[in-house]
């Protein structure tokens, strides 16, 4: 009797066992398939033309050759300087979202004032409606005022439609909520002024979701594709994502890409310093994400 | 008159909140609902280059959108890119998070970042390596198939197979969030519910799909809709692969609107195009909102 029990219990043990290796097995052959093309494209910049067309494909570069990284930064590109585009405009759209989402996300929760539920409520309505609409009278705005002619313009017009974020006010909303009140009254009683208490009080305690919002923000502007590929007037005022998609657009011959081994360099020079702000800073990314959706 | 006063002293007393939300709701006017208004505005002229020379034809530019085929085949195409790539993310995505939430928090921080790699990437410079994947004579797609003994295809330039290329794009730089979300909420759900159900000899795969996906719905809802509007947005992978092609197959209503306004300056035409994606987007907004309240999660 309990022979039998015991071995019921073994034979379970060990098919729980199959059964969580194979999900390991599952899970990993998904990863393989979802990060294949970035390995494609990193090791295909190694290849030398010839072996980019070649059939079967080699899928370990046998001769790895740099010579398609030593044309994408001596081409005629201004790799760096979109790398240096593309930091400033996410710089500064990052520091006016913070800004703004703080003040006026710390407003909403924690002020009272005439009308101020119906101001939140119609920016709210705005928060899923697709940006490309309001892109086009932006876009005249932009060039009514000659905003490209000069670089300092063009990164203040490539943050411009990112700069009011529904998301960001809402985020430090909730958050400012779940701060107690008499915080801010002691802070009152002992004379502090309104802006004190948003410097010295509400700056630090909704820090975290800063730090999310920061993060969120770099990225979502960094890869604002439309925007700065309709706004940036020549080479030197791309940003990294125009860049790319130009060198893949870049044909010798005909419509096919040509030059593959220079447009996966490129693509892996974009790829590269995203993929490294998301390794350094994975953490907020992910309390990014999951702020507002998940509770707890 | 006292009610005026004491709405006056109301005003006054709320000055600091005025100022407080100033700088944000300023650059919410200037940036957001003025540009939108505007561009309800620019659908009721035609306007190219010179935004003087625009001229007033009330609602005939909405008139001409139900005639026009590309529209359509676009519309079309993006609630058919919606109906596709949605289900299947938010499937996927519950399979991986299941997969992998009983890790360890070391790998679960590994999977999760690997998953969410391709999206931080951006589209952009994922579809440059696919336009050499898709390659019909030397990409690695045809290659396996041909390995499998089926026929080169021409992924991006030939319908239906490059609207499922886009598709296939599509699917791999979005599939991060929702796994990240569907793990969060996998890993919010209490021990001891769980603990109760094995106690009561339900087996693990029972209790994932009675207890733990159905404890998933508000999170379900919020992916669903956050990916539905993703989605119907979609446009950056048409333009470097398929640029809507062939015959319009694979164009979406942004990119189409990208098309109008950017490329041939018609600014009016677009603009028309944009209110109708955004009442569409609005009453699926709606239409969420109501499903959330009504089911109280």
């Amino acid at each position: 009797m309990t022979e039998t029990i015991l071995a019921q219990e073994k034979t379970r043990r060990s098919l729980e066992k199959a059964a969580s290796l194979l999900s390991y097995l599952l899970l990993v052959m998904f990863a393989v398939t979802f990060l294949l093309p970035l390995y494609w494209m990193v090791s295909g910049s190694f290849k030398l033309q010839s072996v980019t067309m070649a059939i079967p494909p080699e899928f370990f570069p046998s001769n790895p050759t740099l010579e398609n990284w030593t044309r994408l930064f001596t081409g005629p590109w201004p790799v760096w300087r979109w790398v240096l585009n593309s930091v400033i405009v996410s710089m500064l759209t990052v520091i006016l979202v913070l800004l703004v989402s703080s003040m006026t996300g710390y407003g909403f929760a924690k002020k009272k004032f005439p009308g101020s539920n119906l101001l939140f409520f119609i920016l709210l309505l705005t928060m899923f409606l697709p940006n490309q609409v309001m892109l086009i009278p932006l876009f005249l705005l932009v060039r009514s005022l000659h905003l490209t002619a000069t670089t300092l313009g063009t990164y203040f017009a490539m943050a411009m439609p990112m700069i009011p974020s529904p998301f960001g006010i809402f985020l430090v909303k909730q958050f400012c909520a779940s701060l107690p009140d008499e915080l801010f009254d002691a802070a009152r009683i002992d004379g502090a002024s309104e802006w004190r208490i948003y410097t010295d009080i509400v700056l630090p305690l909704i820090k975290p979701a800063m730090a999310a919002l920061a993060i969120f923000t770099f990225n979502q502007s960094w890869n604002y594709f439309m925007w700065h590929m309709v706004l940036a007037a020549d080479k030197f005022q791309y940003t990294v994502p125009v860049g790319v998609s130009i060198i893949s657009r870049t044909p010798a011959f005909g419509k096919m890409i040509t030059d593959i081994g220079l447009t996966m360099a490129g693509g892996s020079f974009g790829a590269f310093f995203m993929i490294a702000f998301f390794i350094a800073f994975q953490q907020y990314f992910i309390r990014g994400i999951t702020f507002g959706a998940v509770k707890g | 008159m006292v009610k005026l006063k004491s709405f006056m002293r109301e005003l006054r007393k709320g000055w600091s909140g005025y100022l407080f939300i100033a700088p944000g709701y300023l650059a919410f006017l200037a940036f957001m609902l003025i540009p939108l208004l505007v561009a309800i505005g620019l659908s009721f002229y035609t306007v190219s280059f010179d935004i003087k020379a625009r001229e007033f034809v009330g609602v005939q530019q909405y008139i001409l959108l139900t005639k026009d085929p590309i529209f359509k085949t676009a519309l079309l195409n993006t609630i058919e890119y919606t109906a596709v790539i949605v289900p299947v993310t938010i499937l996927l995505a519950l399979v991986i998070a299941l997969l992998i939430d009983p890790l360890g928090s070391r790998a679960q921080a590994f999977f999760r970042g690997a998953f969410y790699i391709p999206g931080v990437a951006g589209g952009v410079v994922l579809s440059v390596v696919f336009l050499w994947i898709f390659n019909p004579t030397y990409g690695l797609i045809n290659f396996a198939l041909g390995r499998m003994g089926v026929e080169p295809v021409m992924w991006l330039a030939s319908a239906p197979f490059s609207f499922y290329a886009v598709c296939a794009v599509v699917l791999t730089f979005t599939i991060g969030q929702p796994i990240i979300l569907f793990q969060a909420g996998l890993a919010g759900i209490g021990p001891e519910i769980l603990d109760a159900a094995t106690v009561d000899g339900a087996s693990s795969l029972q209790q994932t799909f009675y207890i733990r996906i159905p404890l998933l719905r508000p999170v379900l809802l919020f992916v669903l809709a956050t990916q539905t509007i993703q989605v119907f947005q979609l446009w950056e992978v048409i333009y470097m692969l398929t640029g809507g092609g062939p015959y319009n197959t694979s164009t979406s209503l942004v990119y189409l609107i990208f098309q109008r306004a950017f490329i041939g300056a018609n600014y009016g035409i677009a603009s028309a195009m944009g209110v109708v994606l955004m009442i569409i987007i609005m009453i699926f907004t709606i239409i969420q909102l109501r499903f959330w309240n009504s089911e109280d999660v």
